[in-house]
């Protein structure tokens, strides 16, 4: 192609991207830095230190960590079996762990309330099991829960698509070579499939780290996130300048994690779809 | 790899596992699309009536149509921009394009709540108001590099040398990019679209932060829903989606199993199964987007027939908050075409109002909200003499009134109510608890994780300022201290700080005490019939909030005629009845009252004698400084 010319062909968008991405970001740090009388101050910045900001940073790090641990740990054999029962059978099974994205998640969450309530679903299917009844809902755990079942098609489908592009013929070799199965996950498969666990941990531990939603839904509003301060401070008209600030300091955690990206997925063979 | 049988069953069993714990919220979800009882909690039988209801239900229908519509302009747009783009990126030096796909890559790393709020500045900054082209504007921000990501691939797959073959052959750039390079990409164009149609469909929280008031999409309005809990109307309309989505797969799956040949080179039989594959992924989400856009045109078409209108009238309003065959009964008797909006907050109302974005007609807020809108100049006065069936309401209501509204020009009262404690009577027995009679009754460690707290800052701070003999409209910063104190000092007890969904909570048994506002009773006690306890409702007697919505008309509003027909047709008894019905919260209108049953009359939740309200009080606005005392103050109960 005529390179010269079509370099243009990116000037619209380059453009859009500085409408709609770098200026907002610009307001975003503007708004952090400065103070209802547009004095510069660090105080909205500073702010993370109060004991309430810090709580909830660090219990929403603890809980996006655990589960993004979770959904690691249950993606990773899914996946593997998926690329085994894949070939020759078209992708229907992908296309089971895609679909429940086409329902609104808030429902699907709202839902998981009926099932853990006091005496929801599951509490009535292991009373008339005699089982003892669990008591899940409003605790951190069942924001864990909330987060590993949103997020867990994130984590599985980028590590499934790299795992997919893998030849049989590399396992094939490992095997000949006289590695047992262990040794070919561990050896051949988690190194080759670096981008995709990467990139799904990404997925997931990002909006796990800021959601507000899941918190909301199945905390019952007593055990406050970071993005619930966050979403408050702007919803409740309260203090936009303290919001940005507080926006802010998340957004050292996503700069990190693209440095990640960046360093171990250059091709973009991560992607989840 | 030899697989021995024990190791397959666990790979199946681990992948059923798997899928049920997807499926379950689903199925769930299902099931209480047929379910006869409003609850959530409750199986009152087998029904089909929601899904005839969510056809009916204007704001279901306009956020369908919102969604659709915006899913299929963002994708479509996003695509042709995108690919564009893609075209232009490939094209440059190594340096610009690194920079330049670090930047598309900021929308998809970045949480999407940073992304949302960094919108919602900008577009207030630049003076844009926020409404459908916002949502429209962030929508396509944020699909634009999926786009991008699925062209990419293919682009660099293609060989440059073909588009130059067809330039020597004597074709135009234009003609050659049609007809050459298009073709070549033209999975990864399509792949985009629909991932980005996807991504559009699915989102909630940019939507959050940029939608303007009085738009919805199915995301938003089921966030409103959850609070005030959601109709099961709402469910009809997910299953309806996602049957359709699931029958759609299934069937392209099949149809393209059969004829899974493929052209050109032999290939082996794994990359066969493989391309297959993409195929299949392909086909099954290019027939479901395609339904669905062709439903969205099918929808728009219809609606642009169906909105007449310039004699209009703008109502801003709670959710669930009138009979809504009220509304078209209004317009047929009058001829105005009635827009519909509604809000959850008073706060969330007030910016909207006071920005003027919209111009709204008649307004419904609560007696502080009242107050700080007079005293910002924000309402014009009501000409009474356009409103003849004022004096349907009871003049009580207009003394109290008084305290939002001196002089009572501003609003026509059109709801009132106490909040006070709704217990289950079985379940304090069995607690050995006796029923509560004081606000202290809250902080009784026996109710340990069987309280329900109000989750608003105002109502929350009442139920301590009123037990520690302070007023609800305390301003004193010692005072406030203490409250917060004995909050937190409640919290361990508290299973949950909620609003409206106390109703399904109390009717499931999960909570033996919760807050909650009188409006409710008549609702609950007639789903807890026939069921082994009670739910009875106390005033506390250290007094309470006794609180009034009335209606307001704004200053910019442009139909003040046409809003004060809507107060005077809101004010006329029958209707007035038939919206206590609907809604259940107590009326002021003395002819709907004398309508009603004797024993509704007799129902002291509902109406309670004014001897017994002597210590109830009308929340009052406190000032801009006060109000972020008391949020500084909650906070710190919530994160505690």
């Amino acid at each position: 192609m005529n390179s010269r010319a079509s370099r243009f062909l990116a000037g619209p968008y380059i453009l859009w991207m500085i409408g709609f991405t770098v200026i907002p970001l610009i307001m975003i740090i503007v708004y952090g830095l400065t103070d209802s009388e547009g004095r510069f101050t660090l105080a909205n910045v500073a702010a993370i230190s109060s004991p309430e900001h810090l709580k909830a940073l660090l219990l929403a790090l603890g809980l996006s960590l655990a589960s993004t641990v979770i959904c690691l740990v249950m993606a990773y054999p899914l996946a593997l079996i998926l690329r085994k029962k894949n070939v020759g059978k078209g992708s229907f099974i992908v296309f089971i762990f895609i679909l429940p994205m086409w329902m609104n998640f808030l429902l699907r969450t709202m839902a998981w309330q009926t099932l853990l309530e006091k005496n929801g679903v599951i509490n009535g299917i292991l009373s008339f099991l005699h089982l003892p009844n669990i008591a899940v809902i409003n605790t951190p755990w069942a924001i864990i829960l909330g987060m590993v079942y949103n997020f867990l098609p994130f984590m599985v489908l980028p590590i499934y698509n790299v795992l997919a592009k893998i030849d049989d013929d590399v396992i094939n070799a490992a095997k000949d070579l006289g590695a047992n199965n262990w040794q070919t996950i561990t050896r051949i498969l988690v190194p080759l499939s670096l981008p995709g666990i990467i990139s799904g941990i990404n997925m997931v531990f990002v909006p796990a780290l800021t959601t507000f939603v899941i918190s909301n839904l199945l905390g019952g509003s007593k055990i406050l996130l970071i993005g619930n301060v966050i979403e408050q401070e702007f919803t409740r008209g309260s203090n936009w300048h303290l919001g940005s600030g507080l926006s802010l300091v998340l957004m050292v955690f996503i700069l990190v994690s693209m440095a990640l990206m960046a360093k171990y997925d250059r091709e973009g063979e991560g992607a989840a779809f | 790899m030899n697989d021995s049988k024990l190791k397959r069953f666990f790979q199946d069993f681990y992948l059923v596992f798997v899928l049920i714990f997807l499926y379950a919220p689903i199925l769930t979800m299902m099931v209480l699309s047929f379910n006869t009882s409003k609850s959530r909690t409750d199986w009152g039988g087998f029904t089909l009536d929601w899904y005839a209801q969510m056809f009916e239900s204007s704001s279901i229908m306009d956020a369908l149509y919102n969604t659709l519509l915006i899913a299929f302009i963002s994708a479509l747009a996003a695509t042709i921009l995108g690919t564009v783009a893609a075209i232009g990126i490939s094209s440059m030096k190594k340096t610009p394009r690194n920079i330049a796909m670090g930047i598309n890559n900021i929308p998809m790393l970045n949480s999407e709540i940073v992304t949302g709020i960094s919108l919602m500045l900008a577009f207030l900054a630049f003076g844009i108001s926020l409404g459908f082209k916002t949502i429209l504007l962030s929508h396509i921000t944020f699909c634009v590099p999926y786009v991008i990501l699925s062209v990419m691939p293919k682009l660099k797959q293609t060989s440059r040398y073909t588009y130059e073959a067809a330039m020597d052959l004597g074709a135009g750039p234009v003609e050659a990019f049609f007809r050459v390079v298009l073709p070549d990409i033209m999975p990864g164009v399509l792949s985009g679209f629909l991932l980005a149609f996807t991504m559009s469909l699915d989102d909630f929280i940019i939507t959050h932060f940029t939608r303007g008031a009085g738009i919805n999409t199915l995301s938003t309005l089921i966030y409103s829903e959850v609070r005030r809990g959601i109709k099961p109307s709402m469910y009809a309309l997910s299953t309806v989606i996602f049957v359709t989505v699931l029958a759609l797969l299934l069937i392209t799956n099949f149809s393209s199993e059969k004829q899974g040949k493929s052209r050109g080179l032999p290939l082996t039989e794994a990359e066969k199964a493989k391309r297959r594959h993409v195929e299949n992924v392909r086909k099954g989400l290019l027939v479901t987007a395609s339904f669905f856009v062709v439903a969205a045109v099918s929808f728009t078409t219809y609606r642009h027939f169906a909105s007449p209108a310039s004699n209009e009238l703008y109502v801003y309003n709670w959710g669930e908050y009138i009979d809504e065959s009220v509304i078209q009964d209004f317009e047929a008797e009058t001829g105005i075409h009635v827009v519909y909006d509604l809000f959850e907050t008073n706060e969330e109302m007030y910016p909207v109002i006071e920005a003027g974005g919209v111009a709204y007609d008649v307004v419904c807020p609560s007696d502080y909200m009242i107050q700080k809108m007079v005293e910002n100049d924000l309402l014009a006065e009501i000409d009474f003499d356009n409103i003849p069936n004022i004096d349907q309401i009871d003049p009580e209501y207009m003394e109290r009134s008084k305290a939002f509204d001196p002089e009572n020009k501003y609003s026509v009262p059109y709801t009132w109510g106490t909040v006070g404690i709704l217990y289950n009577d079985k379940r304090l027995e069995e607690l050995g608890v006796e029923p509560p009679d004081s606000w202290m009754d809250l902080w009784d460690p026996r109710l340990s994780g069987e309280i329900l707290m109000q989750d608003s800052v105002r109502d929350a701070f009442m139920c301590a300022l009123k037990p520690l003999g302070y007023s609800l409209n305390s301003t004193d910063p010692g005072e406030l201290e203490e409250a917060k104190e004995l909050l937190i000092q409640q919290k361990p007890l508290v299973q949950a700080y909620v609003i409206d969904q106390v109703r399904d909570k109390m009717l499931g048994e999960e909570a033996a005490v919760g807050v909650i506002y009188s409006g409710e009773m008549l609702y609950l006690q007639e789903l807890a019939e026939g069921k082994d306890f009670h739910l009875e409702y106390v005033i506390p007697e250290e007094g309470t909030n006794l609180w009034i919505d009335s209606w307001v008309i704004p200053k910019n509003a442009r139909n003040k005629e046409n809003a004060e027909k809507w107060i005077d047709f809101l004010c006329r008894p029958d209707i007035a009845k038939r919206n206590f019905e609907y809604i259940t919260y107590a009326t002021p209108n003395r002819g709907a009252f004398e309508l009603l049953d004797p024993e509704l009359q007799q129902n002291k939740a509902v109406f309670p004698d004014w001897d017994s309200l002597q210590d109830a009080e009308v929340y009052q606005y406190l000032g801009d400084e006060v109000d972020s005392l008391y949020n500084e103050l909650w906070k710190e109960v919530k994160s505690n």
